[in-house]
């Protein structure tokens, strides 16, 4: 997918973000963009690893400095916080360039803000561990995963880290479905 | 004569670098001591004649500087309890000599895998999937540097070193929270040490102020600290950064500022951009099938100096198929500057180098051209800080500089120096750039239909940024 293409959509995910009572800092953008690619199949291309604050993409990092370094976004602090991201007029002028592609990802762009909504940075680690988990080892029972995440995260609780696992099986399954009946529409037209 | 275990090397920007015996067998290792021979700033040089430093003693700084940031951060009274209680490394007192000596050793051997010239060509000249990155975690882990680090006391794990040399960016390998600390004392995007090195002993040598500032105030002030993104959750206990303390502040927007300016005016200056790009095609031409070979042996056999003869060889032959690039490089005869990006060509079309670029390439053809946009670098950058009541408040709530500091943005296009000035005329013509810049965005959409239908599910090798310093 081409640079100018990730960032309309990565742009559009922020506005949907904010839409939907978001902070929209970076980490709320990161972990947005890995449910977006990875819990609903958008092809971004971004390599993720499980770093500090769960899944993380350093390219993404890049393509946001990019970004700003181009005017697409720009960073709004608001203290005693961290700043926000937030498209530019220059990077809604780009979005409406690429008007199929947006329309074809919107739902999925919308659905996961929705998902993610207000929570805050704490919850975001918890919940994108839990697909990174789920994705990374398909195979593997409930069980095993709770165990797996405890291990890699020992701060979280046993009780938060079940509940951001049924969560993220909750958006899967969810997703999986109307992913399906998409494709099938797509393929009768 | 008692037998000495501590040894010093003067260093200019340091004074003097200390390190232990075991340390030593490191530093005198072949693959360490390649690194006298590659240049720490490519053909910079042709520019600010200084310039002429290696990747050998700015290794020693980061090995000097990583142990000074390390001995802060795990000071027992730096540490806070939340901090404490998320990290037990931090509690056992006896392992911390250890720990200290694997981040020495990693800082001092991230650059091993560093090709001739440093950044100025890895990018074109080493196959896909790897980078110097990828060669210095080969070097870590060849039986050589195997034998050195077990003969160390305590040995040292080569994987650990080398993951820890190579960072969280690069190595593809899930960090635990200790492991990303450590890593982020060397290759941090803040307070990384290799970053406080360079911006000094860059300006240093090339004789520029821009890259000055208070690093031993900074570095004092260096503690681990959650990081503060929008309202916390009731029961959030997010994994520490490496943040300061308020006292370091200034220190800290000098740091960034430098780099802001170190980019602008060195890394990224328009003459070093043309002779890295000479240099590309040079070596594209000079190296077996265009490309650096990738084992360790070869590559520890391949230096600057061998380089250096190749463009001279090459240069006084006029029939060799690298003259061109070889002797613009030696007589300094570069590509002119045709075209740089400015912020309102920016809002036009957010790729303006690169349309200049096409339409320059259909005027004057492939050869008579060249296209740089380095990786884009820099700007604000969002770190905890302890403010005086002992709150923790993000970098850009409490610094105006910080949190108004653009990123490095520079997109270079260079011509042939006898084609500069026809290009140069119709480029300056009433309404050339729009043309140029709406025929891009046109084509862009036109292309909107095929990327929908193609796309891959990853990135486009071609359209990342490359180069960069």
């Amino acid at each position: 997918m081409k640079r100018l293409v990730r960032a309309a959509i990565v742009g559009a995910l922020t506005d949907a973000l904010v839409d939907e009572g978001s902070w929209a800092g970076e980490t709320h953008v990161q972990k947005g963009t890995f449910f977006l690619q990875c819990a609903a199949y958008v092809p971004l291309g971004y390599d993720f690893i499980m770093y500090k604050h769960g899944p993380f993409s350093f390219s993404l990092r890049d393509d946001l400095v990019s970004f700003r370094a181009d005017g697409l976004i720009t960073l709004r602090p608001q203290a005693p916080y961290g700043p926000r991201l937030a498209m530019t007029d220059q990077g809604r002028r780009l979005r409406d360039t690429f008007p199929k592609t947006i329309t074809r990802y919107n739902e999925e762009i919308r659905r996961v803000a929705r998902f993610l909504n207000s929570r805050g940075v704490g919850e975001l680690e918890r919940l994108g561990t839990a697909l990174y988990l789920r994705d990374s080892h398909q195979e593997w029972t409930d069980k095993e995963l709770l165990s797996e995440m405890r291990k890699l995260k020992p701060h979280v609780r046993e009780q938060q880290a079940a509940t951001a696992l049924a969560d993220v099986r909750s958006f899967l399954e969810l997703d999986s479905s109307t992913a399906a009946s998409r494709f099938s529409a797509n393929s009768e037209s | 004569m008692a037998i000495k275990h501590h040894h010093e090397l003067r260093d200019p920007v340091h004074s003097f670098v200390t390190m232990t015996t075991y340390e030593r067998a490191v530093v005198n290792s072949r693959p360490v001591q390649r690194l006298r021979h590659i240049s720490q700033l490519a053909l910079s040089s042709l520019v600010y004649p200084g310039a002429t430093h290696r990747r050998f003693e700015h290794s020693l700084g980061v090995m000097h500087l990583a142990g000074e940031a390390f001995d802060v951060l795990t000071r027992r009274e730096n540490v806070r309890d939340e901090v404490r209680d998320l990290i037990p490394q931090l509690n056992a007192d006896e392992q911390l000599p250890y720990w200290r000596s694997v981040v020495r050793m990693a800082a001092l051997c991230h650059d091993l895998g560093h090709l001739p010239f440093s950044h100025a060509a890895e990018h074109e000249t080493l196959p896909d999937g790897y980078s110097h990155e990828k060669l210095t975690e080969l070097v870590l882990l060849s039986p050589e540097m195997r034998d050195v680090f077990s003969d160390m006391v305590p040995s040292l794990s080569p994987e650990l070193v080398a993951k820890l040399a190579i960072g969280a960016k690069k190595s593809h390998e899930n960090f635990d929270v200790w492991e990303a600390i450590l890593s982020e004392i060397i290759t941090g995007d803040a307070f990384g040490v290799d970053r406080i090195d360079y911006l000094l002993r860059d300006s240093l040598h090339a004789g520029v102020a821009y890259g000055r500032f208070d690093h031993s105030r900074l570095i004092q002030t260096l503690r681990l600290l959650s990081p503060v993104q929008g309202p916390r959750d009731e029961d959030d206990n997010s994994e520490p950064t490496i943040g300061i303390e308020i006292g370091g502040l200034g220190s800290a927007e000098a740091l960034l500022l430098a780099r802001y300016f170190m980019f602008g005016q060195v890394y990224f200056h328009h003459v070093r951009v043309a002779y890295d790009l000479h240099l590309i095609d040079f070596l594209k031409s000079w190296l077996p099938n265009g490309m650096y070979a990738t084992d360790v042996s070869t590559h520890l056999e391949t230096t600057d100096n061998e380089v250096w003869v190749g463009i001279r060889e090459a240069a006084r032959n006029s029939s060799h198929p690298a003259h061109d690039p070889a002797r613009r490089i030696l007589e300094r005869d570069h590509y002119k500057l045709l075209y740089a990006r400015s912020p309102s060509h920016r809002e036009i079309w957010s790729e303006p180098g690169r349309a200049v670029f096409g339409w320059a390439v259909d005027e004057y053809g492939p050869d008579a051209v060249r296209h740089q946009r380095p990786r884009k670098s820099g700007g604000s950058v969002d770190f905890p800080v302890v403010e005086m009541g002992g709150s923790i408040s993000s970098s850009l709530a409490v610094s105006d500089v910080l949190s108004n500091l653009p990123p490095n943005a520079s997109d270079l296009v260079f011509i042939r120096p006898d084609l500069r000035a026809d290009a140069d005329s119709k480029l300056k013509k009433d309404g050339k750039l729009r043309e140029i810049f709406d025929a891009a965005a046109a084509r862009e959409k036109l292309e909107e239909d095929v990327d929908v239908v193609n796309d891959m599910p990853t990135l486009d090798s071609n359209d990342m940024e490359g180069g960069g310093a």
